[in-house]
């Protein structure tokens, strides 16, 4: 073989040692590869490995015509779909200048909100499982199908939507929509209070959880953490608040934080944010108004020249659109913003220094879409 | 102390409280659906495989191979090879209409594109085969025959789009 | 007949010893030597054990199946046999005739031992369980010990085959075994012994009939307790099963075992579910005393409650870090099992 070095194991001292968690560990929710340095329990270093799942969209998205990315911003996080319908319909609009009418703005809200309940259900069910508790994974599962079928009689898909269109819908919302959610908001109050006493104030899984995985507020905003993540280090950050959009000013809301930024803070602030959802659901149930479900566009979209920037606030954080236009039928650039890379990013600053054990309690708390990190 | 002393006796409180819900689930009815038995209702607006409809008026697919669904296609899953009418008298129409299933990601853009309601989304979503070659499918072909209230919604959207013109 | 029937259930052990001693006799009489006789007897009896320990784990796990499914709205196995009832058999059968794969960097000779270590541990401790008055295979005199010395022979197995399969995970799940096996074995013979000093004896026979109708459970509410959690946790099942912990360790040191060595850790794991319920009934519910029903009836109901008991607990709780596990046993569980333990003992020779 020659002199050529040789690729081989990364050089340790006696004391520590590599451990490879991923491409496919239960635990990684996803493709998703860590390498740990340890020193015994302790780890020393973390190297994530991302691009498992890359797709070059950002990229795909300059070959596709305004209209013909919708369905890929679903394909993004898959969890989050219409947040990230939402985002990019909302930039496509800015840049055109279309005001959209006000019952348009209320569905999106609502169906933004459901999803949020939904992701956070998943987020919860996973998370159980993770900690090694089966029973609430189905019970989250139960209440995310009646979620489901809510959003799939509105837009004829569960998972990937496809519901926004620029300046409206394709279709109105079914007959029938609001007694079911009316229905849902009247019962799932109860059930996550249910959640809460069997997972979340469980004392074993307050033992594993509280105190462990601490990022503090400095760090967490330095590496862009968005979403219920940051919020749980103290830090008051919310799009729906604080650059207000749609008819979120109108809506009266709490944004939960938590103190330590540990990991049942984001547990915590994650099952409030359920709470608070189901609030702005019922403000936006009574003041649902009449009128159109879009507005009339050009068949051929083609914004001006321009450049826009829209952000929502999607289940795990800030979701933030790009788009850049030239003026014709395709967009000149879309870069996307997702919050799991950033808070992906802050996984080795957390856990260096602490117990292998954390690994999968802090990993999974951080809710990590593996397709929205590699995109 | 008494702050640590509350916060134990929660903990150890915390214990039966969800033994508690898990014993009240024990007793509720199964919410499972016995899949290749029993199959949930699908609503309208589901999104199965795309279907090219018989018109029962006009005894054929209401198809006029203007290629706008092959144009607003994002990942390229649909080919028409158009031909004229032989008459000359009516608008052209597709000899084949191919559909790649493989593809397709069922975004329902074609279905909402075409001006003529010749597409619909159908109810199909058992879809497996077990050849490659089974994905790819000739609509025209095909002569599916739209049921349920499927059809009922999918004439009455071209009805009142005729009432309108 | 009926005094026949009657005598089977509540008077086992003479009637045993009826059919011994008529064999006995014949065999003599054609002037073989006793000993085939009683070889022959023996492996009767192990063989009845055998089965039973077969037909009690793929009825234990169907049961943990079905309860589970309930407790999640689901409907648990429903397709083999009636109600599913021969899901398990089907399973055990497809596991049977998989192909059994050795990894390459593996330790041959003791991975292949490993499973059989955990399933004849696991299979001796059957020696000394009451089913019924007299259904004993041997009331030695300090039954109490030999449970609970064979009972801890599992670990071995467990840590061989985690050692054996050369992978980290699964040395990891070995190791976890083995450190959490040792320490709850010792707040498990601490409240063991409690009860130990109000029978009077290490005889399991003696403990049974000891014990007042209700049972050991209410003079020993938190030794019941303790003990349950202490044997929950030697047995590696959740909210402490570290050892096959899935989301941490894969599937601990069962990640590298495929086919009939998975199905022998399989029914390791159930029997000895069942075992500690057993035991546990033994000692604080009555054993197999009761009114109405045989003894053996009574056994095996309380056994299964007990088995309930724990299968509850497994599909509510989340799992407990590896560090607070040994913490859980040498912080309270231990203080509390010695406190139990100088309770009980004061109050034995006070009163």
């Amino acid at each position: 073989m020659g002199d050529a070095p040789q690729p081989g194991p990364v050089k340790t001292t006696s004391d520590e040692f590599l451990l490879n968690v991923g491409p496919q560990h239960p635990a990684t929710h996803g493709v998703l590869r860590v390498e740990v340095t340890m020193d015994g329990e302790v780890v020393k270093d973390i190297v994530p490995h991302i691009g498992y799942v890359h797709r070059g969209l950002e990229k795909l998205f300059e070959n596709r015509t305004w209209e013909q990315i919708i369905p890929y911003t679903d394909r993004t996080d898959y969890l989050s779909a219409i947040a990230n319908n939402f985002a990019y319909v909302m930039a496509v609009e800015r840049l055109l200048g279309i005001e959209v009418p006000q019952k348009v703005e209320y569905i999106r809200v609502i169906a933004a909100e459901l999803n949020r309940i939904a992701s956070h259900l998943l987020w919860l069910a996973a998370y159980g499982l993770d900690m090694g508790a089966f029973t609430p994974f189905l019970y989250a599962f139960r209440d995310r199908e009646e979620i489901g079928t809510m959003i799939e009689e509105a837009s004829g898909g569960r998972l990937t939507t496809n519901y926004f269109r620029v300046g409206g819908f394709i279709h109105d919302l079914p007959p029938g929509f609001f007694p079911r959610l009316s229905a849902f908001i009247g019962h799932f109050g109860g059930k996550i209070d249910e959640y809460d006493t069997l997972l979340i104030e469980n004392a074993i899984f307050v033992a594993r959880t509280r105190g462990v995985g601490v990022i503090d507020r400095e760090r967490a905003i330095s590496y862009g953490m968005t979403g219920p993540c940051l919020r749980a280090s103290n830090a008051m950050l919310d799009v729906r608040r604080d650059t207000p959009y749609s008819i979120y000013p109108k809506l009266s809301f709490d944004v939960p934080i938590g103190r330590n930024g540990d990991t049942w803070d984001r547990s915590k602030v994650r099952i409030e944010e359920m709470r608070q959802s189901l609030r702005i659901l019922r403000q936006a149930m009574e003041g649902f108004p009449e009128g159109a479900y879009r507005v009339r566009v050009p068949r051929n979209i083609e914004p001006p020249r321009g450049e826009v920037y829209a952000a929502v606030e999607g289940p795990r954080g800030e979701v933030g659109f790009y788009v850049v236009s030239d003026g014709t039928r395709k967009p000149y650039r879309v870069k996307m913003r997702k919050p799991s890379f950033s808070n992906f990013c802050a996984l080795p600053e957390i856990l260096r220094g602490m117990k292998i054990a954390d690994l999968v309690a802090v990993m999974g708390s951080l809710d990590l879409v593996v397709p929205e990190i590699d995109r | 102390m008494d702050r640590d002393v509350v916060s134990i006796l929660k903990a150890i409180a915390s214990l039966p409280r969800g033994l508690w819900i898990t014993f009240s689930y024990l007793f509720r009815r199964p919410i499972t659906i016995q899949y290749p038995e029993e199959k949930a209702e699908l609503p309208l607006r589901f999104r199965g495989r795309l279907v090219m409809p018989i018109d029962q008026q006009k005894g054929t697919n209401r198809c006029t191979a203007c290629m706008r669904c092959v144009t607003i296609c994002p990942n390229h899953s649909i080919d028409i090879e158009p031909e004229k009418d032989p008459g000359g008298e009516q608008k052209p129409r597709p000899a084949r209409y191919l559909y790649n299933l493989g593809t397709c990601m069922f975004c329902n853009l074609c279905v909402e594109v075409c001006p003529f309601f010749a597409l619909v989304m159908s109810d199909e979503h058992e879809l497996a085969t077990t050849e490659r070659s089974g994905l790819v499918i000739d609509l025209v072909k095909e002569r599916y025959r739209l049921s349920g209230k499927k059809a009922g919604w999918w004439q009455q959207k071209f009805r009142s789009a005729a009432g309108e013109e | 007949m009926g005094r026949f029937l009657y005598d089977l259930f509540y008077n086992t052990d003479t009637v045993l010893a009826g059919w011994s001693a008529a064999a006995h006799a014949s065999w003599a009489a054609h002037g073989r030597p006793a000993v085939a006789l009683d070889v022959l007897f023996q492996l009767c009896a192990a063989a009845a054990v055998g089965l039973f320990l077969v037909l009690n784990a793929l009825f234990i796990i169907y049961f943990e199946r079905k309860v589970a499914a309930r407790m999640q709205l689901r409907r648990g196995p429903n397709r083999v046999g009636p109600l599913g009832i021969l899901q398990t058999l089907a399973d055990t059968i497809k596991l049977l005739i998989k192909e059994d794969i050795i990894p390459d960097a593996a330790d041959r000779g003791l991975f292949r031992v490993a499973p059989v270590i955990v399933l004849a541990a696991t299979f001796m401790l059957f020696v000394v369980l009451p089913f019924g008055k007299g259904l004993t295979a041997a009331d030695i005199n300090v039954g109490l010990v030999y449970f609970l010395a064979i009972g801890s022979l599992t670990v071995i197995g467990i840590l061989a085959g985690g050692w054996a399969s050369n992978n980290k995970y699964s040395l990891m799940g070995g190791m976890r075994s083995a450190a959490q096996i040792v320490s709850y074995e010792v707040p498990a013979v601490l409240t063991v012994l409690s009860v130990a000093m109000l029978a009077g004896s290490l005889k399991m026979g003696d403990i049974v009939t000891a014990q007042p109708v209700y049972g050991y459970v209410l003079l020993q509410p938190i030794g019941f307790l303790l003990f349950l959690t202490a044997s929950n946790a030697e047995i590696n099942r959740a909210p402490f099963d570290l050892p096959e912990s899935d989301s941490e360790l894969v599937s601990g040191f069962v990640t590298e075992y495929s086919a009939m060595r998975f199905a022998f850790f399989f029914l390791g794991e159930y029997t000895n579910l069942f075992l500690a319920a057993a035991f546990a009934t033994t000692l604080f519910l009555g054993g197999w005393r009761g009114p109405l029903l045989p003894p053996i009836v009574w056994f095996l109901l309380k056994t299964y409650f007990v088995v309930f008991l724990l299968i509850w607990v497994r599909w509510t709780f989340p799992r407990l870090r590896v560090d607070h596990l040994m913490q859980f046993s040498w912080k309270v569980l231990l203080p509390l099992s010695l406190a139990n333990l100088v309770v009980t003992a004061v109050l034995v020779k006070a009163l």
